[in-house]
């Protein structure tokens, strides 16, 4: 089942490209469809994944590939890729919904989009780590192409930046996993027997190297400060929905990848560094919070938004790897809040960005000062940018909140200090969405945009749909905060 | 039961304000009829709920997941807020539907509506998970409703100063929450009696941190006035019964665990007194009537404070009720006199001849903030000072001057706002308009409330309100009454005698006088330390960020170009001269082996059988040792495959 979530996304990419004669219309269709098929697929496991279960993996598929290596096709989910993954789905059919300007090409974008689907779901599904690492390179190659054909300005050249530097990561990380899996006897590439051996427990320094490879190459891809800066540039430059699948999917594989390998195949050494780890993420929480707030263009101010929020989930995760043994319950609780922050952050920034492709569809501007005054005008378009930008800055009720209170009460436990600093991020987060609201949309209404027109049908229902999700989220936690604790608990152990 | 004491206002509010999608269609009479019937009955039924929860003293749990529980619990404490809030909202919601215009009328009952059912939340807590839900959201919703009315773009500006002023605060409820939950694991009030040392002190300064804020008190003072912006029954709202009101009555409901931090008391009795004088002297100074009113909330939640840290909960618990109906209905009479002269400057008032029944009203709220018998306010503002009293002589006698300055600044709105025209004066201005009678009920029903009170000074109701508290009331002795009398009657005396001489004003217009009136200049100092320095830094970093940061990146491409430019020099060089002597090392090979091959066919054949085993003994060690390599090359190859896709498309 879950390698039909996987692979009929590919198989609806390839039906695009093999065949002619698709308008837009139904190109846009058959891609809202087809993207569709993963999230009722995910639903279901969702319904049939067990939280109470004591095995980590669950609805695990496996064929062999490369016995001799250990490497197999493996995938299966705990309650972090199960999270994650459905988030993923959703994404992709909001990114594939929402209108967007496919240049005369509309077969080629959904094929790409559709063909990203593959690479992530792909990505948050897989349990081996060679087929983690194709999906992570395969979901590189999707987004620079959605970037480079699609963007606007000078997007060849961001897209290049994107690919170049993730690239680098990349293979900062194969070098890691190649540095881990040496040391299992026999050899074996799957995560839940690495998990199991911990290979290079006790061996010092080459654990420290394998630790700084996947940290290097996921901290990039994260992004932390100071591998962001391919970050505001991309998104600039992106067409909306891709934005919205760079922040909400795309950012997730750092820190997914983060949990999934060191944190948890190379716990000594990440408990050793978490310290530093932490600081890092505190870093990019202030860092990324200030700089946001120094902007004067809204994409970018988004953009440096999600450097700050992706540095609440390092500092819950280096929190969460912190210790080896003691204070579980407030580890757990800092790596479920990480977790959330990355289901919450997908969806609210996803939203955000969706919103600033609306802005840019009317008015092909993003500087906040050239507007002014729209809540009048655009009431639908003002209400969700109010909702997600609440939500953003952590307003209980929504689903950040969820998160970043878990995320520092749990690293209150282990970080006190770090915890303590990181709390002004959601100070100033406040203050850069505030006057953001501000800016944009309260005073006096410029007259050239006096006949900007509201949100259209198809706009209003794919924001609707994942604001639902964020009130969802934030009124009523507990379906999600269950399952994804389940993988806590079994993680980090109890 | 106990939830929907919040969640009863919150859905009517969003209910509520759902009618603005109709409102354009029907006349405004009935808007303001559904809006006002509406919201009555809600908080009708809600302060009916609060009550009933409170006697069945009403608990309950709900699992928010993670193992994190959020409970509420209507204990004493609770149950006296629960029930103010409701009756206080009351007037103040259905004054609003007069009041304000009718344009966006739904959507600010609705907000108010949804505020109080946020208060709620936040009064009934019993752990800190639903505290902090409560407590943001009332902050939020304050933002809301001070930046109400949009379209001058200094509502929202103040508006968000507010809230980050009190955000600040919040995340004194976070840090307490973490302590909480490191050392006892549970963030339930009922757990937290065990919290010692390191731990407790972190957990009561993060609680005193979020209180201060949230009860503008000393350096965060200034964003009461700042919240000013919000049309007049939101600041009503906020200062009586609401928000502002939430500070001290954490400490009231948390002080059993509070006062176990050997510095807690001495710390809030310190806060409480200096906000109360240096507010008093604000108040007394304040030309504005909202500012002046603002002031002075800042001042009795001052006294609350000082009551808190002497030790008497119950003090502060008592003194918030008789404060939240008092300050409820000065608000509102600020309002009628704003509505009636367009301003809210006291200068332009002095409506006592032309409103006689809105400035008998008023008197009575203004005689209460005075502390004069037999209103209940003066009841409770003596019991600060008998509190202060218990804890040293002197720090009673000074509660004492700073309840003087209350009856300063009382007297001063009485006389300014709703003073008899004055003989001598010109003839005045035409009102705009009069109270309406639902603003007249309004004040009425508040006025009869702070005489309701006077209850209070009856004996038997002390000893019934200590029994249901399990607290105690501090014995009062009868100098302090009388000291504190005769301080109100001079105060009273010396404003009124320098009204005669018109000198009530003056004051103001001086250099000093205004620096004191606007704080001492505490919200220009925190715009300069703290505001601009921020907003500085921001945008420093963000042209650091794309300067430096990034530019470092592309220093690295740039370096990288380099090292491939010379790579492919030395390509040229190095290996093309490599591989141009190698074919010259072997042709001389060739030579020379030419002429060693004529040695012997045999000698060769052997080498060659020789050779070749050896190059199958290697090439099987090949297979099994050289794979991990073998697999380096092909991802490699794979990602080089993936730029050389990339660059070329």
């Amino acid at each position: 089942m879950l390698t039909a979530a996987i692979f009929i996304p590919l198989a609806g990419a390839l039906a695009l490209v093999a065949t002619r004669d698709w308008t837009a219309r139904a190109a846009r269709a058959f891609a809202v469809a087809v993207a569709a098929v993963p999230l009722v697929l995910l639903i279901v496991a969702w319904l049939r994944f067990d939280p109470g279960a004591g095995e980590l993996f669950q609805l695990v598929e496996e064929v062999e590939w490369i016995p001799t290596l250990g490497v197999a096709y493996r995938v299966g989910v705990d309650g972090i890729a199960l999270s994650l993954a459905s988030l993923t789905a959703l994404l992709f059919v909001a990114a594939v919904a929402f209108p967007a300007e496919h240049q005369g090409r509309p077969r080629q974008y959904y094929a790409w989009f559709l063909f990203l689907e593959m690479a992530s779901l792909g990505l948050f599904l897989a349990l081996d780590l060679l087929v983690f690492y194709v999906f992570f390179d395969l979901s590189l190659v999707g987004m620079y192409f959605l970037i480079g054909l699609w963007g606007h300005g000078d997007s060849r050249r961001a897209a290049l930046k994107f690919f170049v530097y993730t690239l680098a990561g990349s293979l900062s990380i194969l070098l890691a996993i190649l540095g881990l899996v040496l040391a299992t006897d026999p050899m074996t590439f799957d995560m839940a027997a690495l998990i199991e051996q911990q290979p290079l427990a006790g061996t010092g320094a080459r654990a420290g190297f394998a630790l700084l490879g996947f940290l290097l190459g996921f901290g990039i891809k994260t992004p932390v400060v100071p591998f962001h800066t391919w970050l505001p540039a991309a998104h600039v430059e992106a067409p909306a929905p891709a934005s919205t699948i760079l922040a909400g999917v795309l950012l997730k594989m750092g820190t997914f990848g983060i949990i999934r390998i060191p944190l948890a195949m190379l716990r000594e050494s990440f408990a050793e560094y978490a310290f530093f780890i932490g600081v890092v993420g505190v870093v990019s929480i202030l860092y990324g919070a200030l700089v946001a707030l120094g902007q004067d263009n809204l994409k970018r101010r988004i953009a440096y938004t999600s450097v700050n929020h992706m540095g609440y989930t390092i500092l819950g995760i280096a929190a969460a790897g912190g210790l080896l043994t003691g204070s579980e319950q407030a580890r757990q609780l800092a790596l479920t809040g990480a977790t959330v922050e990355m289901v919450a952050h997908g969806l609210i920034t996803g939203a955000l960005f969706l919103i600033t492709g609306s802005f840019w569809q009317r008015a092909r501007d993003y500087e906040m000062d050239h507007y002014g005054g729209l809540a009048r005008q655009v009431p639908m378009l003002t209400g969700a940018s109010v909702l997600a930008s609440f939500a953003s800055l952590g307003l209980p009720g929504l689903a950040g909140f969820v998160a970043e209170f878990q995320i520092f009460v749990g690293t209150f436990a282990v970080f006190p200090w770090l915890a303590a600093i990181g709390l002004l991020g959601i100070l100033i987060t406040a203050a850069l969405f505030l006057q953001l609201l501000q800016r944009v949309f309260f005073g006096e209404l410029p007259s050239r945009w006096s006949d900007l027109s509201d949100l259209a049908g198809s706009e209003a229902a794919t924001l609707g749909v994942l604001l639902a999700l964020v009130v969802l989220i934030g009124v009523f936690p507990r379906w999600l905060l269950d399952v994804i604790a389940s993988g806590s608990r079994l993680l980090l152990g109890s | 039961m106990t939830w929907s004491l919040a969640l009863l206002p919150l859905c009517a509010g969003l209910l509520l304000w759902a009618w603005q999608a109709v409102a354009g269609r029907r006349s405004v009479a009935t808007t303001r009829l559904v809006l006002a019937g509406g919201a009555a009955s809600t908080l009708v039924a809600l302060g009916a709920l609060a009550g009933w929860a409170t006697v069945l003293h009403a608990r309950a749990e709900a699992a928010f997941g993670a193992g994190l529980v959020l409970s509420a619990e209507l204990t004493a404490e609770a149950g006296v807020v629960t029930v103010l809030v409701p009756v206080i909202a009351l007037p103040i919601v259905v004054y609003a539907v007069w009041h304000e215009e009718a344009a966006a009328l739904p959507r600010l009952v609705g907000l108010l509506l949804v505020f109080t059912g946020a208060m709620e939340l936040l009064v009934v807590a019993a752990d800190l998970l639903t505290l902090l839900i409560g407590w943001e959201l009332v902050g939020a919703l304050s933002w809301a409703l001070i930046g109400y009315e949009w379209e001058e773009i200094e509502n929202p500006q103040q508006a968000a100063h507010a809230f980050n002023a009190t955000r600040f605060g919040d995340l004194g409820l976070f840090v307490a929450a973490g302590a909480a939950f490191a050392s006892v694991g549970s963030l339930s009030y009922a757990e937290l009696t065990v919290l010692d040392g390191t731990a407790l002190d972190v957990f009561a300064g993060g609680i005193l941190l979020a209180a201060a804020a949230k009860s503008a008190q000393v350096v965060f003072a200034p964003w009461l006035f700042s919240a000013m912006a919000g049309p007049t029954p939101v600041s009503a709202l906020l200062h009586a019964a609401t928000m502002v009101a939430a500070g001290p009555y954490l400490l009231v409901r948390l002080f059993d665990v509070l006062d176990g931090a050997p510095w807690f008391g001495p710390a809030t009795l310190a806060i409480g007194l200096m906000t109360a004088l240096a507010a008093g002297a604000v108040g007394a100074l304040q030309h504005h009537a909202k500012r002046l009113l603002a002031a002075s909330t800042s001042a009795q939640y001052g006294l609350m404070f000082v009551a808190v840290g002497a030790g008497y909960p119950l003090v502060a618990l008592i003194h918030l009720v008789a404060h939240a109906a008092l300050k409820a209905l000065l608000f509102l009479s600020a309002g009628v006199g704003q509505a009636a002269t367009g301003s809210y400057e006291l200068a332009r008032m002095r409506l006592g001849s032309r409103l006689p029944v809105t400035a008998l009203l008023t008197l009575v709220g203004s005689l209460a903030l005075a502390a004069i018998p037999p209103l209940g306010a003066a009841w409770s503002k003596e019991r600060v000072v008998a509190a202060a009293t218990h804890e040293a002589v002197w720090l009673g006698v000074v509660t004492l001057g700073a309840g003087a300055l209350s009856a300063v600044y009382a007297t001063r709105f009485q006389l300014l706002a709703f003073g008899p025209t004055r003989s001598e004066q010109p003839s005045p201005r035409p009102l705009v308009r009069g109270p309406y009678a639902v603003e007249t009920g309004a004040l009425a029903y508040l006025a009869a409330l702070c005489v309701g009170l006077g209850a209070l000074w009856w004996p038997a109701s002390r000893r019934a309100l200590e029994d249901w508290t399990g607290s105690v009331v501090p014995a009062g002795a009868t100098w302090e009454v009388v000291a504190s009398l005769a301080l109100a009657a001079a105060a009273i005396y010396a404003v009124w005698a320098a009204g005669r001489r018109q000198r009530l004003l003056q004051p103001t217009l001086l250099g000093p006088g205004r620096a004191v009136a606007e704080w001492f200049g505490l919200p220009t100092a925190v715009r300069r330390v703290v505001v601009d320095p921020s907003l500085a830094l921001a945008h420093a970093l963000a042209r650091f960020d794309d300067r430096v940061v990034d530019a470092g990146v592309g220093g690295v491409a740039v370096l990288a170009g380099r090292a491939a430019g010379a790579l492919a020099r030395s390509d040229d060089r190095v290996v093309d001269a490599g591989v141009r002597g190698v074919a010259a090392l072997t042709g001389w090979a060739a030579r020379v082996l030419a002429g060693l091959g004529e040695l012997g066919v045999d000698g060769s054949v052997r080498l060659l059988v020789a050779t070749v085993a050896g190059a199958g003994r290697d090439t099987r060690r090949l297979q099994t040792g050289m794979l991990h390599q073998y697999y380096i090359i092909v991802a490699v190859g794979v990602s080089l495959a993936f730029v050389v896709a990339a660059v070329w498309r």
